[in-house]
């Protein structure tokens, strides 16, 4: 049964690293060469990647309005300060967590997107291992034929198979092999751990960074390089290369965010708008100018959403827009209270 | 041990094993991919509140549901596994409530 669940998703992973080894050697590379199939594993990394793209931006987009609930946030904090118990962790999770459904934003970048990766991982796992063997070993699937199965299990990089794992080869001596795999799970490691701490550290809002939650994480990050150091001399050096390319990329994507569009209210933000009001002040122009065009561009569209009969007429609305910081207090804490009146109602 | 225990015993042993992986899930994995769960409780988290309340048959079931919620066009937020006799798949109300309440505050 579970051969029949995977046979879909192997199917689909050789399919897509034979088109890129097909792309590859048209463009020149040695059908056997180790440099064609490893890159098309590669390959398969950029095509899951590209796909997985709507993904990224509607995850970027929900970020946005992180800056609206900093009022509301600090007060959680204000009121869980110095709280150690676990049952007041607990609850200041809690009300954050609901105030970031509240306002429709939220730091994380949910689950589902990487639990798509995992069997798609593991597939190419099965198909390194089992499907890419040597001569009457080979199970050839889909386009992935006996005679290229053969070829990529006997191409080698650098000296190493892409079905060679740290284990499998430290018995036989061969120093290629064991090199190889050594030098990936450095760079595998090192590459999730560089993307750990630049997404938790720089890009996240301050507020998400306190309570419990990130404090065990943060002991975590540092404990993972001795969870790979079990784990990655099973990996084969083709699982080896896929994980760090991923991992490349995502540290890719996050540095364009990070530059271009960081989550408000975070480290990454702070360095992006002095970067802007460097520029401004290069180009002669005035610094308020572009800060406040910054958060004119966030601040309104969800504030209207959030209460838009009580902006009164066009003129006033472009008013409060205008000065979007300077919002009464009281009138906030009044809709909260509203908000919490009506929920009782409806219940 | 009376056969009746003993096959209670038996009978709850995939929910253990379900829990046991879950756990291995929290210790191994999800350190490497670090916090990015909307929810509160996280999604594993869930899943084991989940198998723990609902057993190894709809336990499981609940946690698939809630990994599919947990993807870039939800809002998060807290969801907690319903006990058990209450309605299992019900529409989650806390979103929907705040913006249909945010939207017709005069």
């Amino acid at each position: 049964m579970f051969d029949t669940i995977m046979y879909p998703l192997e199917w689909c992973v050789a399919n897509i690293m034979v088109a890129w080894h097909w792309m590859l050697t048209a463009v020149g590379l040695p059908s056997d060469s180790g440099a064609a199939w490893a890159l098309s594993i590669v390959g398969l990394v950029v095509t899951i990647r590209i796909l997985l793209i709507p993904l990224f931006v509607k995850q970027i987009k929900s970020q946005r309005a992180m800056q609206l609930l900093a009022p509301e946030m600090k007060e959680i904090q204000a009121k869980y300060r110095g709280k150690k118990d676990q049952a007041s962790k607990e609850a200041m999770q809690r009300e954050t967590m609901a105030l970031y459904s509240k306002h429709k934003t939220n730091p994380f970048s949910s689950c589902l997107p990487i639990l798509v990766q995992a069997p798609i991982f593991f597939a190419l796992f099965r198909v390194l291992n089992y499907r890419i063997e040597g001569v009457d070993e080979a199970k050839p699937i889909g386009m992935l034929t006996e005679e290229l199965a053969v070829e990529a299990h006997d191409a080698t990089i650098f000296g190493a198979k892409l079905s060679d794992s740290l284990i499998g080869t430290w018995g036989d001596g061969d120093p290629a092999a064991i090199i190889v795999s050594i030098v990936l799970i450095i760079m595998m490691v090192a590459t999730t751990f560089i993307t750990q701490h630049q997404i938790t550290r720089k890009n996240m809002p301050a507020s998400a960074l306190e309570g419990p939650m990130a404090q065990q994480q943060k002991v975590l990050m540092y404990a993972l390089p001795f969870i790979f150091v079990i784990t990655g001399p099973n990996f084969p050096v083709g699982v080896l290369i896929y994980w760090t390319t991923t991992n490349l990329w995502t540290l890719g994507q996050q540095y364009y965010v990070i530059k271009r569009n960081p989550t408000p209210g975070s480290e990454a933000e702070k360095a992006y708008k002095a970067k802007q009001a460097e520029k401004a002040k290069r180009k002669g122009q005035v610094i308020e100018g572009t800060s406040e065009d910054v958060t004119t561009i966030e601040a309104p569209e969800p504030r209207q959403r959030q209460q838009p009969k009580k902006s009164g007429t066009r003129s006033q609305r472009k008013k409060g827009s205008a000065s979007p910081n300077q919002q009464p207090k009281d009138s906030q804490d009044k809709t909260s209270a509203d908000e919490g009146e009506k929920k009782d109602d409806d219940d | 041990m009376t056969p009746a225990q003993l096959w209670s015993a038996i009978l709850s042993l995939p929910q253990l094993v379900l829990m046991g992986l879950i756990r291995l899930y929290q210790v191994t994995i999800s350190p490497i991919l670090g916090p990015r769960c909307k929810y509160y409780p996280s999604c594993s988290h869930y899943g084991l509140d989940a198998v723990r309340v609902h057993g190894a048959l709809i336990g499981p079931v609940l946690a698939a549901w809630r990994i599919l919620r947990c993807n870039p066009w939800s809002h998060g937020g807290i969801d907690d596994v319903p006990a058990k006799g209450s309605p299992l798949f019900r529409r989650r109300q806390e979103t929907s409530t705040e913006t249909a309440v945010s939207l017709s505050t005069p």
